[in-house]
């Protein structure tokens, strides 16, 4: 599923991820990269998803959470 | 000797606060051969020898294409420094050593500090910097940042690294074509460093309970406005000293300025450009600093607290629609306060371009001195309710600008493709540390101060040459010339001389407004005194009210107030941009919009209001 469907609390694993380079570059960088656990924090309408990654709150835009790939641990 | 460093780090690993602290005042903002981006240096003296410092700049690694990266990587691989101080966060180790992994294939003498070793500590976090060091190569130092011992320490480490410098002995991460590829064999290459050096393991999170209200989607909104609002109050407390020391300046150096050059028998002109101008722009240069400073105090206090990255949290939906991120929030709400602020506060935007757009749309924001004028002028002609709606209109138009700077700059500044949605992290809350607070605004404010009194005193002679008469009516003056000759083009835009000449002012500072219609329609004294002195002496609104409705319609003074909000800030937010933006072109670009904007909506107000009123 997408990030954006995971719910609150969800733990899971990254399983894909699309986009160009550019989109890439920065979304691996901050640790988001496939295979890495993490938790679904808070993902309300039109806000931006909660995710918890690597030991950090991460707050990513809808559209680009969009575009990650989850599975559900 | 002297020896010369570079800091690396990622955002939030910490790395302005080290290089503030280490370099003190001593610092030089320029920026790097051919780029936009800043370049910030310093330099520190450690037992005899100067050490320069650079701050090097870069978001979460090495190998994207923006400018930051690029300069970076060239910098390191130049070998212009001697050193390289890598920073990572000893609480998120996993995440931030990223940079090392990317540090590591440009095989440089470097030393890894592991910052915010005391909020590791707190977690539970332990880190064995002794096996760390001995696995890499490099020393490694656990590092407080708000622990003076620890700055000793690494200014000794520095030292001591100069004379026989390391570099890593681990092989660096294999380099592979494919970004996400090559990303994974990194943070795995980070890993296994760490598999020996510290425990990580994945627990799950826990919502603080004041961050679950400040995550709501609708309550935090709320939040965050009351606390900005609170902001500014505090903000109004910390100026009011300054201020008031300032306020003191014209009243006591007047008469014995005055009374000493009549004395040596100098031209009155030039006695009243020394006794009444020059300690006017003293006043002003020093309200707006102290404006500047109070404004950073309370949002530097906002941003270390982590405050600021919920806000942008909240916003970032709404601001997507203007092309920005959720971080240009922070410089928007400055914005309210001063456009100054704003445009410096635009510094937390990762890319240039975005920042570029974000200055242009805070000047859209009308600013403090803009809500201390209109309802004066306003209330000379219409009702309470309807100034209430003056102001509605104002901020109403308001948003209409912004949308219509986004619509024709965005394309180029933000285009889609390079537009990047907001990925940041909420940082833990920390505890402000307030001695770095204090020290950024004061640096911010004195440069401010210095620009101004710079810009401000030079813009007042020409308008004192402009404005001055020999009788001190201002009929006799060139202003009034250019004023009149220009006045069939200006009435085109729906104001008349005197309103234009206010207006032109309102360009130059917002707070000239009044004193400048005081001038030209009382007449009764000099331009420029009625400019200056409005500032110390209050003008008698009522009076003013008077002779302006008198002499122009209320449809016309609708016009002139918009033009006047939505003209170009001031010349002090002019030069700010220019200086944060370091592109006259942009600048100018963006200066010219404002200006037609204004004179358009001048003249569309001005026609509509005429058939109505």
């Amino acid at each position: 599923m997408k990030l954006t469907e995971s719910k609150t609390d969800m733990l899971g694993k990254i399983s894909a991820v699309h986009g160009d380079d550019h989109f890439m570059n920065r979304i691996t960088s901050i640790g988001i990269t496939e295979g890495t656990s993490f938790q679904t924090v808070r993902n309300d309408k039109k806000m931006p998803v909660l995710i918890y990654l690597r030991e950090t709150l991460i707050s990513l835009n809808r559209a680009d959470a969009e575009r990650i790939e989850v599975e559900k641990k | 000797m002297t020896g010369s460093i570079a800091l690396l780090g990622q955002p939030n690993s910490g790395k302005s606060t080290i290089f503030n602290n280490l370099t003190g005042a001593r610092q030089h903002v320029g920026n790097w051969a051919g780029k936009t981006v800043e370049k910030n240096e310093g330099s520190y003296t450690y037992k005899g020898t100067k050490y320069t410092v650079t701050d090097l700049p870069g978001s979460y690694g090495l190998s994207g294409n923006s400018d930051e990266e690029i300069i970076t990587t060239d910098y390191i691989k130049s070998e212009q420094s001697d050193l390289t101080v890598v920073l990572v966060d000893a609480s998120q180790l996993e995440r931030s050593m990223f940079m090392l992994a990317e540090f590591a294939r440009l095989d440089k003498p470097a030393v890894l500090v592991l910052n915010m070793i005391d909020v590791a500590k707190d977690m539970g976090k332990a880190v064995n910097a002794e096996a760390l060091a001995k696995k890499l190569g490099i020393p490694v130092l656990p590092f407080n940042a708000t622990d003076s011992k620890d700055y000793d320490k690494l200014k000794k480490l520095i030292a001591d690294e100069l004379k026989a410098p390391h570099k890593l002995i681990v092989p660096s991460p294999a380099e592979h074509k494919n970004v996400k590829e090559d990303s994974r064999i990194k943070f795995e290459w980070v890993d296994e460093i760490l598999s020996d050096v510290t425990k990580s393991e994945q627990k799950v999170y826990k919502m603080s309970g004041f961050d679950r209200i400040m995550t709501r989607p609708v309550l935090g909104k709320v939040i965050c406005i009351c606390v900005v609002l609170l902001a500014f109050l505090v903000a109004m407390i910390i100026m009011m000293p300054f201020m008031g020391i300032g306020q003191m300046i014209p009243a006591v150096l007047h008469d014995p300025v005055d009374k000493l050059l009549t004395g040596w028998n100098v031209h009155p002109w030039l006695v009243s450009i020394f006794s009444t101008m020059l300690p006017n722009v003293l006043y002003f240069t020093i309200s707006m600093a102290s404006f500047v400073f109070g404004v950073n105090i309370v949002f530097g206090f906002l941003e270390e607290t982590g405050f600021l990255a919920r806000a942008a949290y909240q916003f970032d939906g709404l601001l997507s629609k203007l092309g920005l991120q959720g971080k240009a929030i922070c410089p928007m709400l400055m914005g309210f306060g001063c456009t100054i602020g704003g445009a410096c506060g635009t510094r937390v935007m990762d890319n240039w371009g975005q920042r570029m757009l974000a200055m242009s749309i805070v000047w859209a924001i009308p600013c403090a001195s803009i809500w201390s004028i209109i309802p004066v002028i306003s209330g000379m002609f219409f009702t309470w309710w309807q100034t209430l709606l003056v102001c509605v209109g104002i901020l109403v138009y308001a948003v209409v600008t912004m949308i219509a700077v986004s619509k024709v700059f965005s394309r180029k500044l933000a285009p889609k493709n390079t537009r990047s949605g907001m990925i940041m992290e909420l940082p833990p809350y920390h505890k402000a540390h307030w001695k770095h607070i204090f020290k950024e605004a004061f640096f911010k404010a004195l440069d401010i101060f210095k620009r101004a009194l710079r810009t401000v005193t030079l813009v007042s002679i020409l308008f004192y040459v402009l404005s001055f008469s020999k009788d001190g009516n201002v009929d006799n003056s060139l202003l009034y010339r250019i004023g009149t000759f220009i006045e069939p083009v200006t009435k085109f835009f729906g104001m008349g001389w005197q309103t234009f000449m206010a207006f032109i002012s309102g360009a130059f500072a917002k707070e000239a407004v009044l004193g400048t219609l005081n001038a030209v329609f009382m007449g009764d004294n000099s331009l420029i005194e009625a400019t200056f002195l409005s500032n110390t002496t209050s003008t008698d609104t009522a009076l003013l009210g008077t002779a302006m409705s008198s002499a122009i319609s209320p449809a016309e003074a609708l016009a002139f107030m918009f033009a006047t909000t939505f003209n170009i800030p001031c010349i002090m937010a002019l030069s700010t941009t220019y200086k944060e933006s370091h592109s006259l072109k942009w600048t100018v670009k963006v200066a010219l919009f404002y200006i037609c904007n204004a004179l358009i909506l001048s003249f569309i107000v001005y026609h509509i209001a005429s058939i109505f009123i």
